[in-house]
């Protein structure tokens, strides 16, 4: 049998498979075997087509506008999966949990009493410069006291293997239907693997998450209405809006769509306005309301922040969390669960140095070719400077930037992100990852096993958004000994 | 259904009912320009200004093409100009994107039916239709509407959407027959003694064969093609599919069905003005219709039809409280 990976070459990463050239690791020795067995890379290459087929079929596509020709893409899928083992998973899941808690108590304690400023822990002035923070929110009640809903947190490995968080998304963090659509793929491509090794499986998310919606429901309400708010059908995400919408069962809606009358807030229906009682709202806080936010937004519903100041109207994520998510506050979650929890940080953060910081910024300035620069808030692998990668000018033109405006970059050291074997052209080469777990904070804290595992396709790319080249894998938790891969008995159906 | 949805089906259908009939006038006319030969100059202008009069978009074909009418300018303009928002490019291209917006809604069919359609027509241009011959390139543009007709009859639930999607397709239709019946009052004859003339009846035969109706015309009503009986038929006949009657009653059918909407009058007014519509042209006397004016009577019937299509948005769509007739005759003009 041709060995698919006999030129593999793990080089100077942590590799997701292989412990070393021609080992891989125990998680990984079903799969290899599996491979071995294959037709060599033919066959390999036949069951991608298959996948990318599919997700063409399915519709799981994003559409090119620039050439006015509706052409449609997929979003790359690699057919190698990223395996976590059970024990590791559950090590991560209570780092997340414990983080969900403490970002969630911060919020309260912002938009509350604000001791963690008053103890001189978090400055006041990194939370009142923050353009995310809304202090008309001081002191306003919310909708079972849950400041943040839904938490995407970015994870990677160095190149010892130890998981890092990499940054919090608390806004509206996109990717999940991806996670859905690649796990029904890959029940059509490896059915067999898949069962044998027990994988955990992910769809319950949007049942979940309408459980999350509905909790967040007006308490008078018996029979509350939840919409998906979306920006329209030319927003890259649209296809998850959609797709999450079909799944909950929930009537996807525009701002147009939604009037608000005495504070309250109604959808326009054929058979007249009806009320609307909890929106999971995929656009910025900014947009949300043209009255209150940003004048200039079409997105959004005049009106819509006094129904929810009053409490009318329940929104998820709820405005105003990314003061927390902000790329300078990140550094001080760790002492975050310290002072809330009075825990250490069960997840370590990349080490982080603020421009803001005066000491840091010496540090910054003196060594910009090996740092990765971050503009703190921006995302999508926008506004950002890969040292090593970047040619002189363009660390010339970052510190320029930085020394104009240190409030707004942090620097973190270029991390060799672990890589995983996928399929390049005609051959497995190895590419670096990271993982984007989705964790729910409802009635409790829930977590998908797994998340977005995405790959960053480039050769040597350390940059894994879909705006700049990205893919993504199935992520592949598996149950431990004692654990039914699959409850056996639904925890609650949800009609 | 949410509202918006709905108002993106009903403009599916009016879009696309628009796109066919307009090929539907350019046909006719071309055929007549045909049959005139021997008489006119083929590139007579006054052969093909009657289109663009009908249309309603005389000032805008000026601004853009000149005082000269040729064939190859209405032609353009009606067919493939993207400036004129009622050519069968324009059409199909909001069709298109209004289809777009509601994708995950539409069967997958449904929107591959119109895309094809849309990028197989976006880059024809006067050359291409010119190569094709007018007879072929029109036959394909109506065949590729009544395709996605076929194809929304055969996929579409007869829930509330459908019933927006007939609405819109049978309100425009009624419409754009009144249109089609005024280009006879636009065409030229020779002199007053050519009525009932043998180009008389080639121009009547072209109206009806427009609207698919030589056939049934000559089935239902025995004896000459003239004025009178052509008016009547394509206005008052209670079975033909492309009369006016026959849309308008379909479109008070579909309102029916549509349901109560909010309750406010507006939906009692929608109502009430299509079931007046439909008994005042049962009851016309088209001998007296002509008399008094044939084409401004059609201007009328164009204006009642816009005056329902704003009281369907006051009932279901934009939510406003039902205006006076006195507002509403404002709006419709």
């Amino acid at each position: 049998m041709p060995d698919l990976f006999a030129a593999y070459d793990t080089d100077k990463f942590y590799d997701e498979m292989f412990a070393a050239p021609g080992r891989p690791r125990p998680h990984y020795q079903r799969l290899h075997d599996r491979f071995c067995q294959m037709d060599g890379i033919s066959e390999l290459l036949t069951r991608q087509h298959t996948a990318d087929q599919t997700f063409v079929n399915r519709g799981v596509t994003f559409t090119v506008y620039s050439d006015n020709k509706g052409t449609e893409k997929i979003f790359p899928f690699d057919l190698i999966p990223r395996i976590i083992p059970a024990d590791e998973w559950a090590r991560l899941e209570a780092g997340l949990r414990q983080r969900m808690e403490a970002l969630n108590l911060f919020l309260a304690d912002i938009y509350g009493p604000q001791k963690i400023l008053k103890e001189g822990i978090v400055p006041r002035e990194m939370v009142e410069t923050s353009k995310n923070f809304r202090p008309e929110l001081v002191g306003v009640p919310i909708a079972r006291d849950l400041y943040v809903h839904i938490n995407g947190t970015d994870l990677v490995r160095d190149q010892h293997g130890t998981y890092r968080v990499l940054e919090d998304n608390l806004r509206t963090p996109s990717g999940v239907s991806y996670v859905l659509e690649d796990r029904q793929v890959m029940k059509r491509v490896f059915p067999n693997l898949l069962r044998d090794y027990r994988v955990r499986p992910v769809e319950t998310y949007p049942s979940d998450l309408l459980s999350l919606l509905l909790h967040l429901a007006p308490a008078h309400v018996p029979e509350p209405t939840v919409v998906l708010l979306t920006p329209g059908v030319y927003n890259s995400a649209y296809f998850e809006h959609s797709f999450l919408a079909r799944q909950m069962g929930i009537e996807i809606v525009e701002g147009s769509d939604l009037v608000v009358e005495n504070d309250k807030v109604y959808m326009k229906r054929t058979d007249g306005l009806s009320p609307v009682h909890v929106i999971y709202r995929r656009i910025d806080d900014d947009y949300l309301d043209p009255r209150a936010f940003n004048p200039n937004s079409l997105l959004g519903v005049p009106g819509l922040f006094d129904a929810y100041r009053k409490g009318n109207v329940a929104l998820c994520n709820p405005i105003g969390t990314g003061v927390a998510d902000d790329k300078a506050m990140y550094h001080y979650v760790p002492r975050m669960i310290k002072f809330y929890l009075g825990q250490d940080a069960l997840l370590p953060n990349v080490d982080t140095f603020l421009s803001g910081d005066e000491k840091d910024m010496a540090y910054i300035l003196a060594n910009l070719e090996q740092l990765v620069v971050k503009s703190v808030d921006e995302a999508g692998g926008y506004g950002m400077l890969v040292g090593p990668h970047s040619t002189r000018a363009q660390i010339e033109e970052f510190r320029g930037k930085i020394i104009a405006n240190p409030r707004k970059f942090i620097a973190q050291p270029t991390l060799g992100l672990s890589r995983c074997p996928a399929v390049c052209g005609d051959v497995i080469e190895g590419r670096h990852i990271d993982l984007r777990p989705y964790i729910l904070n409802g009635p409790s804290i829930k977590i998908m096993p797994g998340g977005l595992t995405r790959v960053a396709l480039r050769k040597g790319s350390l940059v894994v958004n879909s705006s700049q080249g990205g893919g993504s894998k199935d992520t592949w938790v598996l149950a431990a000994e004692d654990q039914e891969a699959t409850p056996a008995v639904p925890e609650k159906l949800i009609v | 259904m949410l509202s918006r949805v709905a108002n993106l089906i009903y403009w599916i259908a009016r879009y696309l009912e628009r796109a066919e009939n307009t090929a539907r006038i350019v046909e006719v006319n071309a055929q007549l320009v045909l049959d005139l030969q021997a008489r006119q100059a083929a590139d007579d202008p006054r052969a093909w200004e009657p289109l663009v009069f009908v249309t309603g978009s005389d000032e805008q074909f000026h601004e853009l093409y000149g005082d000269k009418v040729t064939e190859r300018a209405v032609v353009e303009f009606m067919l493939f100009d993207k400036r004129n928002p009622s050519s069968v490019l324009s059409c199909v291209a909001f069709a298109r994107e209004n289809a777009r917006c509601i994708r995950d809604q539409l069967s997958a069919e449904l929107w591959e039916t119109l895309n094809t359609f849309f990028l197989r027509l976006k880059d024809d241009d006067f050359t291409r239709y010119a190569q094709l011959g007018a007879a072929d390139y029109l036959a394909w543009i109506k065949c590729q509407t009544q395709l996605f007709h076929g194809v929304a009859d055969a996929m579409i639930p007869r829930h509330e959407g459908w019933w927006f999607y007939d609405l819109g397709r049978h309100l425009e239709r009624a419409d754009n027959i009144t249109r089609i019946l005024d280009i006879k009052y636009f065409m030229i004859l020779p002199g007053l003694q050519a009525v009932g003339s043998a180009l008389d009846m080639v121009q009547w035969a072209s109206v009806l064969r427009s609207c698919s109706g030589f056939e049934a015309f000559r089935r239902a009503r025995r004896g000459d093609l003239d004025l009178v009986r052509v008016v009547d038929y394509l206005l008052r006949d209670e079975a033909f599919p492309r009369s006016v009657l026959y849309s308008v009653s379909e479109a008070e059918q579909c309102l029916a069905r549509i349901g109560p909407g909010d309750g406010q009058p507006a939906v009692a007014r929608a109502r009430e003005l299509i079931v007046k519509l439909r008994e005042d042209i049962r009851s016309a006397d088209i001998k007296a219709v002509i008399a008094s004016g044939l084409h401004e009577y059609l201007d009328g019937l164009q204006l009642r039809i816009e005056q329902i299509h704003v009281a369907v948005q006051r009932a279901y769509i934009t939510h406003r409280p039902a205006a006076t007739p006195d507002q509403l005759q404002t709006q419709g003009a």
